[in-house]
């Protein structure tokens, strides 16, 4: 009687869990279903078909007809990473005839599995790690599968059949400091602000960077308009976290408090709260686009707020992983000897940029194609045409001028007494660098 | 074992596998939803887990077993004396800064290891005894302090690795154990070290104590009940204050492990998330196992496989993470369901015999 | 007085629990208005099952019920109270954290009466309470005036009030009475549940007396005096024959030098008491249950802690000791309730030696795990020797019945070899047989020249097997007298609070 008791508890318990997880699964895929979060299932699984055989695909070793990205733990749907990731991945496996695995990790132990087991399975003409929190793990399996290629974007492993795609991010920061400093003093904003996630070296580039280029989009709207205010206050913040859109909300209040005029997402996903904080702070004040503004990241994030987001730095992880792809094959026909090495990509390469109304309309097609039936295409456009607009069209020109020095000739532009090559020069940054960086070009 | 007792453990294992069978059955639903073919995707979770013919896999469910077995025991050891003690999550991170702190130290090579361990398991013991003299001396709830501990723990790990023990080339993680500190690897080339034997023997040494010591005799009589503990001569303030003690002890030592014997880091990265979760999936594990130090070790290794597995489901099937993961939670909470019923049931005769309820 | 009018009537009333006990065994209660009608008796008397029954709370097996002359079939405490008919209990059931005020109109769904009102009626009846002050800090006479104003506000025609005196000081009592004679006078019909019969005497205008579920009598207070309820409440059947030998009494075994223990509740639950137990003699304590006779035990036994006073084992001060050291100096405990007892979850085995586990060194062996082969001799002996069924000796002790829990848990006690036993109701809830075979071994134990306290509700036992008794009443003894040269009566007073010298002076 005792045991028939537990089951029937069990059973009911079991059954209050069914009801509840099924009435959890439909609320999440409603709720999820708008979001680019499911741009994997239309594109991504591309069937057998569209694998026609190209120019590319005839080149590959027997057996090995795909690719594969495993992403990091912030996963697909990061509006900017690990998708951009899969838009390169996504582009190289479409041009060259070959099928994408993705694979995603949901903590840092998991990497290593995930790298092992797809490099166990042989089938993959290279395997990109999508992020330099996987450099242990791709250092391991790289000895261990000497004749698997892999690459790692943002990260730095030296071994002959890794690929290191590095980006620069401090010459794409600069271009965004420039125009927010710009933006700022034209809407008589005393201040400008970054708010960071964790505190890692790799974003003391895009803090130099971007610190360099208020300095610099001060100088050169002081000479334009021949007004000199007393320089912009530019606040710094670091959550702490990449994951965490509630801090990042918070964070930037107190920066829009403070008198920001516009404010740069170096935070992953909790750059989302950014965005947020900065329209609610809008519409409370009856606005319907900045200022203040925000600054987008990684990818362009322009329409996720129109109106409210004046540009983005994209780092195109997207040409990064199609770089890699486009290396194995040639390393497999034979044109490269080796495929391991660093390749950066900059302005030069196209890696690092300022997002432009053509790369939103890039985005917006992903979107669409994603099913998110709620994106009106045509009205985002253009409500963010109308926003590049509201800004004299001398600021845009400036922020070109300054991409064309940057590319030709870093070591002419000076701002108090630093040039951008001197910027440059110290990637990588360490703590004491940035300490420097900061209060040369008086930070804080 | 009497006739009774087994009978009730044959019963229990049956539900079990009702449930599994459950949770196998919506998941399938849920996967066939989502444009699946879910058929492939259990073949995709089962052959990268429990696949006799490839040790790899094998081995990789083991190591992923291997901390839950131990954060399980912590569990266990102090549902034995009725305390709820969910503060294995922040045991785990200290007993791992720990090790990381050990690592920082310039020693003689043979000293990383049993220092690192030593003083993992000596911080994770510092964090549960906190937990327990908040609990025996202020009477406070055991669910509320060792979830703030948890935070905290959290916060100085993320202190610790951000500002402290970071490694000055690859700052997003702490300096790692250096090579003479780190367990061997038991299958070359899978994640599988030492760490799994000495969490094994771990695991049944605390059966050991609580089936066979007189302080484990004392740990259970508290569990039954205070005042027929206190009857018996025990003192259940000293004896709960034991527990906290030893769970954190587990913890710590579980945190170690994962720092000492998992490649290919050998430290705290990122937001502590190669180290995260694993105090709070102990807890699954253990009421999976019926909080018996023994039953936790197969139990261990279900959670674990279907951790492994879950690489093979995106790998091999295609399902994207998120559906995965929904999967799987949805199949641990069914298998935790009979192990929390029976808890629950013996609380309640509990309490029926501290006469709390009725009249 | 006869001449008022019946406010309730209840008719042959049985209730018999689902575990088989039977409470009530045919009772027939009337209620008349505005008459205080006190209900006595002794233990498992069934006084409070019937109040339970009249409030609703439980149902009865059989029996009628009128109300105000209708035959009622009460569902529920509410319907009861819909009829007028509203129940105090003993452990009250107050929100700690809300004011007196926020209590009171606590469930009230239509009208919450204003302050004003209720200070008015608290201006009527006497019963005063700071409205506005936080429960938890009030004393219990308050919390009580509170749960019976919430009644009032009810609009109780009946109010009944279990043991209400039981955590009172005399001042609270003496007020608490005041109240009910003004609520009598304002036509309110009040049952009152105790075993004092001072009290009885004192405010009751009709007493109904209870005995295992029968009524004895129904009379009226002015008509009875102490001596004959003091017999209606304890009279009984059978007296018990054990064969007891004399023997030779020794030294103290056990000394209490004026005790005050604290109670649960807060306050004191013994309030200075003194005596000693020698080396062969049985030393019993009766009472009705509630008068601090468990908090003693606890006290003798190192699990309660002693506010004042002293406890001497052989001579030595053990007041300061651990329970584990007593027991180490050789005394065993027999706790009121073998579910405390005994860890119902573990083998029948393990709890053989559940007292002995923590100071005896031979059930540790070398390498410091416990020796299954003496944990399961000691098991074997107990069972053998006390004729204990069991199924294995690793079931769970749970599934054995409730004589053989108790026979091991007396067995395992008795066998340890004490000088002093504290045996705590050692045969409630046993059968004939197995009652009768404890009491044996008490006496054995005796003979052998160990001290046995023996503390019980039942009267019987206590005067049966006891060489001295006392009588412990309100944290205190109201004698220690020999159980040969003592009659009923003057037990029964002394349970209902007259000191021995009280009655005997009276009888002078």
């Amino acid at each position: 009687m005792k045991n028939t008791g537990i089951a029937k508890s069990t059973a009911l318990i079991l059954l209050l869990v069914v009801i509840v997880a099924v009435v959890g699964v439909v609320i999440y895929m409603s709720l999820t279903q708008p979001t680019p979060a499911q741009t994997k299932t239309s594109p991504t699984t591309p069937s057998p078909t569209t694998t026609l055989p190209t120019t590319g695909a005839a080149t590959t070793p027997a057996g090995k007809t795909a690719i594969a990205v495993v992403y990091d733990i912030g996963g697909r749907g990061d509006l900017s990473f690990n998708d951009m990731a899969y838009l390169g991945g996504n582009r190289a496996a479409r041009e060259f005839g070959l099928e994408l695995k993705e694979v995603q990790s949901t903590t840092e132990a998991d990497y290593l599995p995930n790298l092992r087991t797809l490099a166990r399975e042989g089938k993959y003409l290279v395997i990109i790690a999508v992020g330099f929190l996987m450099t242990d793990a791709i250092t391991q399996v790289a000895d261990e599968f000497p004749n698997q290629l892999f690459a790692i974007i943002d990260g730095y492993v030296e071994k002959p059949n890794v690929l290191s795609v590095l980006f620069k991010e401090h010459e794409g920061s600069a271009l965004v400091g420039a125009l927010a400093a710009m933006v700022a003093r034209y809407y008589n904003y005393s201040a400008v602000g970054i708010v960071l996630g964790m505190e890692i070296p790799v974003l003391y580039k895009f803090e130099a960077g971007y610190y360099w280029g208020v300095r610099y989009g001060e100088k050169i709207y002081n000479e334009k308009t021949g007004v000199n205010a007393s320089p912009l206050r530019i606040i710094y913040t670091y959550t702490g976290a990449f994951n965490d859109p509630a801090r990042g909300k918070t964070a930037t209040q107190a920066q829009l408090g403070m008198g920001a005029g516009v404010v740069y997402n170096v935070a992953g996903a909790t750059g989302l709260g950014i965005f947020e904080a900065v329209e609610e702070y809008c519409k409370s004040q009856g606005k319907t686009q900045g200022p203040p503004f925000a600054i987008g990241v990684d990818a362009d994030q322009d329409w996720i707020k129109p109106g409210f987001i004046i540009a983005s730095m994209m780092k195109r992880v997207d040409v990064g992983v199609y770089e890699a792809v486009r290396r194995a094959l040639d390393y497999y026909a034979g044109k490269i000897s080796t495929y391991g090495g660093v390749l950066e990509l900059g302005l030069k390469e196209g890696g690092v940029g300022v997002s432009t109304l053509d790369d939103l309309d890039t985005f917006l097609k992903i979107a669409i194609q994603a099913g998110r039936k709620d994106i009106n295409r045509d009205e985002i456009y253009a409500k963010v045409k109308a926003m590049r607009d509201s800004l004299p069209s001398w600021i845009w020109d400036a922020v070109k001028n300054l991409e064309d020095q940057l590319k030709n000739n870093p070591e002419a532009v000076q701002v108090y007494g630093l040039t951008f090559a001197d910027i440059a020069s110290r990637v990588p940054y360490s703590s004491e660098s940035i300490q420097y960086v900061r209060s040369t070009l008086k930070v804080g | 074992m009497s006739a009774s007792v087994k009978l009730e453990y044959v019963s229990y294992i049956g539900n079990v596998l009702l449930a599994l069978i459950t949770g196998l059955a919506i998941g399938a639903i849920i996967i066939s939803w989502g444009g699946y073919d879910p058929i492939s995707a259990y073949r995709g979770l089962f052959e990268t887990s429990l696949n006799i013919a490839d040790p790899y896999y094998l081995a990789m469910t083991l190591s992923y077993a291997t901390p839950l077995m131990l954060t399980a025991a912590t569990f266990a050891i102090s549902a034995r004396a009725g305390v709820f003690n969910i503060g294995a999550e922040g045991q785990v991170f200290m007993g791992a800064l720990g090790a990381v702190v050990v690592a920082s130290l310039k020693l003689p090579d043979q000293l990383y290891l049993p220092m690192a361990l030593l003083l993992g398991i000596l911080m994770g013991a510092l964090w549960g005894l906190i937990a327990g003299l908040f609990k025996v001396l202020r009477n406070v709830n055991e669910v509320v302090v060792t979830i703030m501990l948890n935070w905290i723990a959290y916060w100085i790990v993320e202190y610790a690795r951000i500002y402290v023990y970071y490694d000055r080339y690859r700052p997003e993680k702490t300096i790692s154990m250096p090579r003479s500190g780190v367990l061997p690897v038991l299958v070359p080339g899978s994640e599988l070290s030492a760490s799994f034997i000495i969490a094994l023997i771990v695991t049944i040494i605390i059966y050991l104590v609580l089936w066979r010591t007189r302080l484990g005799y004392s740990i259970r009589v508290v569990g039954i009940g205070l005042k027929t503990a206190k009857y018996a001569g025990i003192n259940p303030g000293l004896t709960m204050l034991y527990v906290f003690i030893i769970g954190g002890m587990i913890s710590g030592l579980a945190g170690a492990l994962e720092i000492c014997g998992r490649p290919p880091t050998y430290a705290i990265t990122t937001g502590a998330s190669n180290i995260a979760g694993l105090g709070f999936a102990g807890i699954s594990v253990s009421l999976l196992g019926l909080n018996h130090p023994i039953f936790i070790i197969p139990a261990s290794i279900i959670i674990g496989a279907l951790n492994a597995g879950s690489r093979g489901m995106q790998i091999r099937a295609g399902v994207p993470l998120e559906m995965v993961k929904a999967v799987q939670g949805l199949i641990v909470i069914a298998l935790a369901v009979p192990g929390f019923t029976y808890m629950l049931r013996k609380w309640r005769i509990r309490k029926a015999l501290r006469g709390e309820t009725g009249d | 007085m006869s001449s008022r009018e019946l406010v309730v009537l209840m008719k042959d009333i049985v209730k018999v629990y689902p575990d088989g006990t039977v409470a009530l065994r045919g009772v027939n209660l009337e209620l008349k208005r505005g008459e205080i009608h006190g209900l006595l008796g002794e233990n498992g008397a069934g006084k409070t099952t019937l109040m339970k029954i009249l409030s609703g709370l439980i149902k009865p097996t059989r029996g009628e019920i009128y109300v105000k002359g209708k035959k009622v079939s009460l569902k529920n405490p509410a319907h009861a109270l819909s009829l007028g008919i509203g129940m105090v209990h003993q452990h009250l059931s107050l929100v700690p954290v809300f004011t007196a005020y926020e209590n009171i109109v606590l469930g009230l769904k239509n009208m919450k009466p204003g302050k004003t009102e209720i200070e008015k009626l608290m201006d009527s009846t006497g019963l005063k309470v700071p409205l506005d002050e936080v429960t938890e800090n009030l004393s219990l006479g308050v919390r009580q005036r509170i749960e019976i104003l919430k009644m009032l506000l009810r609009n109780v025609d009946v109010l009944i009030l279990d043991e209400p005196t039981t955590n009172l000081s005399p001042i609270e009592t003496r007020e608490l009475f005041k109240s009910l004679r003004s609520l009598k006078e304002q036509g309110k019909t009040i049952v009152l549940i105790t075993h004092k019969i001072r009290e009885i005497l004192e405010i009751t205008d009709r007493v109904t007396v209870l005995r295992k579920g029968r009524v004895v009598g129904s009379v009226e207070t002015n008509n009875t005096n102490s001596r004959e309820l003091a017999r209606m409440m304890v009279g009984r059947e059978v007296i018990l024959e054990i064969d007891k030998p004399p023997v030779r009494v020794g030294e103290v075994a056990l000394e209490i030098e004026d005790l005050h223990v604290m109670s649960d509740v807060g306050g004191e639950a013994v309030k200075g008491v003194s005596f000693d137990v020698r080396y062969g003699e049985i030393f019993g304590i009766a009472g009705v249950e509630g008068n601090g006779q468990v908090e003693l035990a606890e006290a003798i036994a190192g699990i309660r802690r002693v506010l004042k006073g002293r406890i001497l084992l052989g001579g030595k001060d053990v007041t300061q000791l651990s329970t584990r050291e007593r027991y180490s100096m050789g005394l065993s405990y027999i706790p009121e309730d073998r579910r405390i007892a005994l860890a119902m979850d573990m083998s029948v085995a393990e709890n053989s030696v559940l007292t002995r586990i923590i100071y005896d060194k031979t059930l540790v062996n070398k390498m410091g795990f416990l020796s299954f082969n003496e944990i399961l001799r000691q098991a074997m002996k107990l069972v053998k020797e006390f004729d204990i069924v069991i199924s294995t000796f690793s079931s769970p002790v749970r599934t054995l019945s409730g004589g053989n829990q108790q026979k091991l848990v007396v067995g395992r006690e008795l066998s340890r070899e004490p000088s002093v036993i504290l045996a705590v109701q050692p045969t409630r809830g046993l059968d004939v047989g197995a009652t009768e075979y404890i009491r044996r071994l008490l006496v054995k134990m005796r003979n052998k020249g160990k001290a046995v306290l023996l503390i019980s509700s039942d009267l019987d036992e206590v005067m049966g097997l006891s060489d001295r008794m006392a009588v412990m009443y309100n944290g205190r003894f109201t004698g220690i007298v020999d159980p040969r040269k003592v009659t009923e009566e003057e037990v029964g007073l002394m349970m209902g609070g007259y000191s021995i010298e009280e009655i005997r002076h009276e009888v002078n």
